[in-house]
């Protein structure tokens, strides 16, 4: 009977699952030493994944002099509310004196960060043989 | 003669049990099948809050009588994480969300009274009547 | 439940069971509605079922009666979801009545004029993904030798980027009767703008300024997409880039002011991601795509080719457009 309920709550659980349309693909890795935290974005930052980084980053506890890099190699996809979520983390790094690089950028999102002019206030680097455009 | 019981929700085992225990004091109190199924899926979803967020608990079940007319009154209650917004939790929709809560105004529906007692960080105490017609 | 309907499907149900007529059937569908209307529940009807086939067969196996049991816990669960979908259509219809009304006042609010411009043919258009746009389009016509033009883009969608967007329209109004250059106007509404934006909220703007006398546009871009210029002489598109941040970042920021100059059927065009960044099954269309597009109605008048272009881009995403679109085009007619 116990297995019973229990694929019960399987079934609930999957429903829910596909409510959201799968959308919610988006892992972060978070590594920490001493004072420099790096974070491994993988998945597409949207509308939908936005929120769930956002709360990832806000986790982080800001400390002076401390640096945060975010690894977006794997990120293939990013639309202008992810744009947001870096803006918004990247006032927060800046209101505590701490240092902010983004990088791994392929060159759709490298030439996102160009046009909205955050290249010229953030630290970013672009992927290595950055020609491969990995969102067409 | 107070002859009412009441059960621990520590598991789901528990949720079954508490099932169990409502059918019997339903039909021990005159409701028909109906009713009887659907007072133990309204203390189901109640347990299945408790063991889901609040962790333990205790459903209470006891037959009341108010005058003429005689029913049974669930109580389930918690030290959980209390509910912040209750009015959002009693919303239809809310119940699939699975968050904390879901499934409330369903249990609403299937009884007669219902009230809520929640205060965060405290816990909570869900009161659910159904009377005999 | 009224005895009375219990007796009635028992009486149905007998006749069925002998005759198994379409008629029974019909009467019982008519009867049905008996159920909606006396605000029967499915738990109920299934228990009259039960109660009523025990009636009826004398002989009839334990299980088939017990197995209504289950079924009838099965519909209760069944039936409360059913009537939670039902009141949740009544509160979207309650919601999107707001909306309606909030779609209304945003089209007061937002309402431009298209000015007319001596040798000069403007043609836009602006429709939201959703109800409502956080795109916008901001036309001044100062005198008959100039006209000035905004679009911008509020990070987002919907409710929340066209509450963000009456900021920048009253920070536009504000500046109506003074003659500012593009960059200090973008200037201008940032500072406004950085104090009552949220953090991770952000606007893009393009401004830009045509003047008739010297048929020159000068413009500037907070973040914005770039412009496209098409030079009829040379039949080749240019990107018309120039560097600035986005509007609400931070406080101080530069806006770098460029100009170009317009001869006889050259066009602007300018857009939002919404128009650039179309994607489709196979992936993002590149700006080629769009400057192909316009080549095909190059020779059309400014309205023509935005709507031209608006048809063919939102029929490759299956008229479902997934972002907000907004496209103007500026065409020197002499």
């Amino acid at each position: 009977m116990c297995a019973n309920i229990e694929m019960m709550m399987r079934i609930n659980w999957k429903n829910r699952e596909t409510d959201r349309g799968g959308e919610m693909n988006l892992q972060v890795e978070q590594v920490d030493k001493d004072l420099v935290h790096k974070f491994k974005i993988i998945g597409e930052i949207d509308i939908y994944t936005a929120p769930k980084l956002k709360e990832h980053l806000a986790k982080l506890e800001q400390a002076e002099g401390m640096e945060v890099e975010l690894d977006l190699s794997e990120v293939n996809y990013m639309d202008s509310t992810g744009l947001g979520v870096f803006v918004g983390f990247y006032k927060e790094i800046k209101a505590h004196n701490a240092k902010l690089v983004i990088k791994g950028l392929n060159q759709r999102l490298y030439r996102l960060f160009e046009i909205t002019g955050l290249n010229e206030i953030m630290e970013i680097e672009q992927i290595e043989g950055g020609e491969d455009d990995a969102s067409v | 003669m107070e002859h009412g019981s009441s059960i621990e929700i520590n598991t789901e085992w528990d949720i079954v049990a508490a099932r169990q225990l409502g059918r019997n004091e339903a039909k021990e109190t005159g409701f028909g099948t109906v009713d009887q199924a659907r007072i133990t899926t309204a203390i189901s979803e109640l347990a299945r809050n408790i063991y889901l967020y609040a962790g333990k608990g205790v459903i209470k079940i006891e037959p009341v009588r108010a005058g003429q007319r005689a029913g049974l009154i669930i109580t389930a209650s918690d030290e959980g994480p209390g509910i912040t917004d209750l009015q959002k939790v009693m919303e239809d929709g809310f119940t699939t969300s699975g968050g904390l809560g879901a499934g409330m105004p369903g249990v609403k529906r299937l009884m007669d009274d219902f009230r809520v007692e929640t205060e965060v960080g405290i816990g909570t105490t869900i009161t659910a009547t159904k009377w005999l017609h | 439940m009224p005895q009375e309907t219990g007796k009635q499907y028992k009486q149905m149900l007998k006749s069925f069971l002998r005759t198994q007529g379409e008629e029974d059937l019909y009467l019982g569908q008519q009867f049905s509605r008996n159920f909606i209307e006396k605000k029967i529940a499915p738990e109920d009807v299934i228990s009259l079922h039960k109660t009523s086939i025990e009636e009826l067969i004398e002989d009839l196996p334990p299980e088939v009666s017990i197995s209504f049991d289950f079924l009838i816990e099965m519909m209760i669960h069944y039936g409360l979801a059913l009537k939670e979908h039902q009141s949740l259509i009544r509160k979207q219809e309650a919601i999107q009545m707001e909306m309606d009304i909030a779609v209304r006042m945003q089209n007061t609010l937002l309402q431009t004029a298209t000015p007319e411009v001596q040798g000069l043919d403007i043609g836009w258009i602006s429709k939201p993904a959703k109800q409502m746009n956080g795109d916008y389009v901001y036309f001044l016509n100062e005198t008959s030798s100039q006209v000035c033009l905004a679009v911008a883009d509020i990070i987002g969608k919907g409710m929340s980027a066209a509450m963000h967007m009456s900021m920048v329209k009253f920070g536009m109004d504000s500046l109506r009767y003074e003659k500012r250059s593009p960059s200090e106007v973008l200037s201008f509404i940032n500072k406004m703008i950085e104090k009552s934006i949220s953090d991770s909220m952000f606007v893009s703007m393009f401004y830009g300024k045509y003047d008739t006398d010297t048929a020159t546009f000068r413009y500037a871009s907070a973040g914005h997409e770039p412009a496209l210029f098409y030079c009829a002489a040379e039949k080749e598109f240019k990107l018309l880039e120039s560097k600035g941040l986005l509007l609400g970042v931070q406080e101080e920021a530069k806006y770098e002011e460029r100009t170009v100059k317009l001869e006889v059927n050259d066009f602007v065009v300018i857009m939002t991601d919404g128009v650039s960044e179309t994607r489709t099954e196979n992936g993002f269309i590149e700006m080629d795509f769009i400057e192909n597009l316009l080549c095909q109605v190059k020779s059309e008048n400014a309205q023509a080719m935005v709507d031209y272009l608006f048809n063919e881009l939102s029929r490759m995403q299956d008229y479902q457009l997934h972002d907000d679109f907004t496209l103007v085009i500026l065409k020197k007619t002499k």
